[in-house]
């Protein structure tokens, strides 16, 4: 699944695209702790996750991550955006809380056992 | 609720329970063709006194420890429990009220019955004596705590005291820096409000609201100390303070602002959304800081707004 | 839905509460933020979470939720499950990490606080 069919197809608000928008989903990684991510996130998952801290831009591009979503209405920081867009990092936002939104990503195919 | 009123409660449960809410789902269930020596294993592995027998058919009888010990008792061969089962078996439909199921055990006096499915005559599960009694007694502690927090025990409580003002003042001296002990002081106030009987709405509002700002007398004050007035109409908790006080309080109320250190962010706090939480639980909330001297919070409950919803 | 189905959907293992195991669970909350947990999580939700730290039962417990499961095979410390089993808050933990462990639950019909109707 390409991250352009998910921002469609979940409704999903983009607030930084200076990225590529046609690369391929391979899994999903949920969580709100960095170090977590760090340890366990996969080159290709999308992140899903409550942290809006700049930070979250420098782990997703450590971990050559295909993106983030911010769940529950959060909105990056300005801080974060302007970096996201430095490191060509996707920053997709929603209302859903995690376990609404993940729940949809499974129903699309995206799984997060790889 | 006195005795009597009991009694018709329980008069009343038993034609509103259904079998299939008491009865045991999770049956174990041996075959026809399992040899009767097997049996005796079985029972004891699953501390149980007797088991449906199922075939690809469905229910074929039912098994129990007074036949095998009649088989030990005659000594006879091993033989397939299908020769020793009770096959005219007595059921239960998931769907009768219980009434049913207890006129077919004094009926019968049978130590069980096998509940099947109305339409597909399916086993569904088991049910003993003792599953009544307990589903009863679940059913009835459930209503019984229902029926004291709609009646308010607190509000009653109130009425009998003749006086002009009334209220109820507790405090919980919160000790810094210890994390793993943080929210005790939430907690037992939680178990103190229950107990006066408030409405559980109320109660989780001035949990949530007091469990956040202890986290915060602990996280980033070295403790202080939660006073906490009960009132008939409403709760205040005043959180106080001697730590280094808020710098910009517009600042500290934004969601997501947070000057917390990193190892608190890793345990879960700390993301700057605690004083966003209280103001959510709150009626009215008051925070005054000074630098250097401390920090003042004040949270108002209503009684009466805060049974109205959950804060979310 | 009862704890013994999550069980089963998540292999889990039970941690505290095996005599729990018939509770009905409404909804889940995924999330590793407390404060957030306090905030959207309603009272019977099985809240999904990655931390294992007493603070995670101090918050099951103020805001009423129905059980925890821990994601990605983390074992709670002992200070968790004690509190745990003072408080009946059933604790299990599952080796699947929290993505998966959300869609399969999802997919089984559970709904997320924000969609559970009364």
């Amino acid at each position: 699944m390409k991250l352009t069919e998910l921002i469609e197809k979940l409704n999903l608000g983009v607030r930084s695209s200076k990225a590529d928008l046609e690369r391929e989903v391979t899994g999903g990684y949920a969580s709100d702790l960095l170090s977590d991510v760090l340890a366990n996130g996969k080159e290709g998952n999308i992140w899903v996750t409550l942290q809006v801290h700049h930070n979250i831009v420098a782990v997703a591009s450590m971990k050559d991550l295909a993106g983030i979503i911010l769940v529950n209405g959060r909105e990056p920081e300005q801080e974060t955006i302007e970096k996201a867009e430095a490191e060509k990092i996707v920053i997709m936002v929603t209302e859903l809380p995690t376990f609404e939104l993940v729940g949809r990503l499974y129903g699309l195919g995206v799984t997060g056992m790889k | 609720m006195n005795s009597d009123s009991r009694i018709t409660k329980v008069q009343e449960l038993v034609y509103e329970i259904r079998v299939r809410d008491v009865m045991k789902d999770d049956v174990v269930t041996v075959s026809p063709q399992t040899p009767m020596s097997k049996l005796q294993d079985i029972l004891r592995e699953k501390r149980i006194s007797g088991a449906p027998v199922v075939d690809q058919d469905g229910l074929a009888g039912i098994i129990s420890i007074d036949d095998f010990i009649r088989w030990l008792a005659e000594r006879e061969e091993d033989c397939p429990i299908s020769e020793k089962m009770t096959s005219d078996v007595q059921t239960l439909y998931a769907d009768e009220p219980l009434i049913h199921a207890v006129n077919k055990f004094e009926q019968y006096g049978f130590g069980r019955f096998a509940v099947i499915d109305r339409q597909d005559k399916r086993l569904r599960g088991i049910i003993t004596k003792g599953d009544i009694i307990e589903g009863l007694l679940k059913k009835l502690e459930i209503d019984y705590h229902k029926e004291e927090t709609q009646n308010e025990r607190i509000q009653r409580f109130f009425e009998d005291i003749y006086a002009d003002r009334i209220a109820l003042f507790f405090q919980y001296n919160v000790a810094g820096q210890d994390f793993k002990r943080a929210g005790e002081s939430s907690s037992r106030l939680k178990a103190t409000l229950g107990r006066l009987g408030l409405h559980p709405q109320v109660i989780r509002r001035v949990a949530i609201a007091t469990y956040e700002a202890e986290m915060n007398l602990i996280i980033y004050a070295d403790g202080g100390r939660i006073r906490v007035r009960v009132e008939p109409h409403q709760i205040l908790v005043k959180v106080e303070d001697s730590g280094p006080g808020i710098p910009d309080i517009e600042k500290a109320l934004q969601p997501g602002y947070s000057t917390a250190p990193d190892w608190v962010r890793e345990l879960g706090f700390g993301a700057g959304m605690g004083l966003n939480n209280i103001s959510n639980c709150a009626d009215r909330m008051n925070l005054r800081s000074t630098v250097g001297k401390g920090t003042h919070l004040s949270i108002y409950i209503s009684v009466e707004n805060g049974a109205k919803s959950e804060t979310n | 839905m009862k704890l013994k189905d999550i069980e089963r959907i998540l292999e889990a293992e039970v941690i505290v509460g095996k005599e729990l195991l018939a509770k009905e669970v409404k909804m889940v909350c995924g999330c590793d933020l407390m404060s957030d947990v306090l905030s959207f999580a309603k009272s019977e939700s099985l809240l999904l979470t990655g931390l294992t730290n007493p603070q995670v039962v101090r918050t099951a417990e103020m805001a009423d939720l129905q059980a925890i499961c821990f994601v990605r095979g983390k074992k709670p410390e002992q200070e968790t499950i004690d509190m745990a089993e003072d408080k009946d808050i059933p604790l299990l933990v599952t080796p699947i990490p929290m993505f998966e462990s959300c869609g399969r639950l999802y997919q089984a019909g559970l709904p997320g606080c924000s969609e559970y109707k009364k």
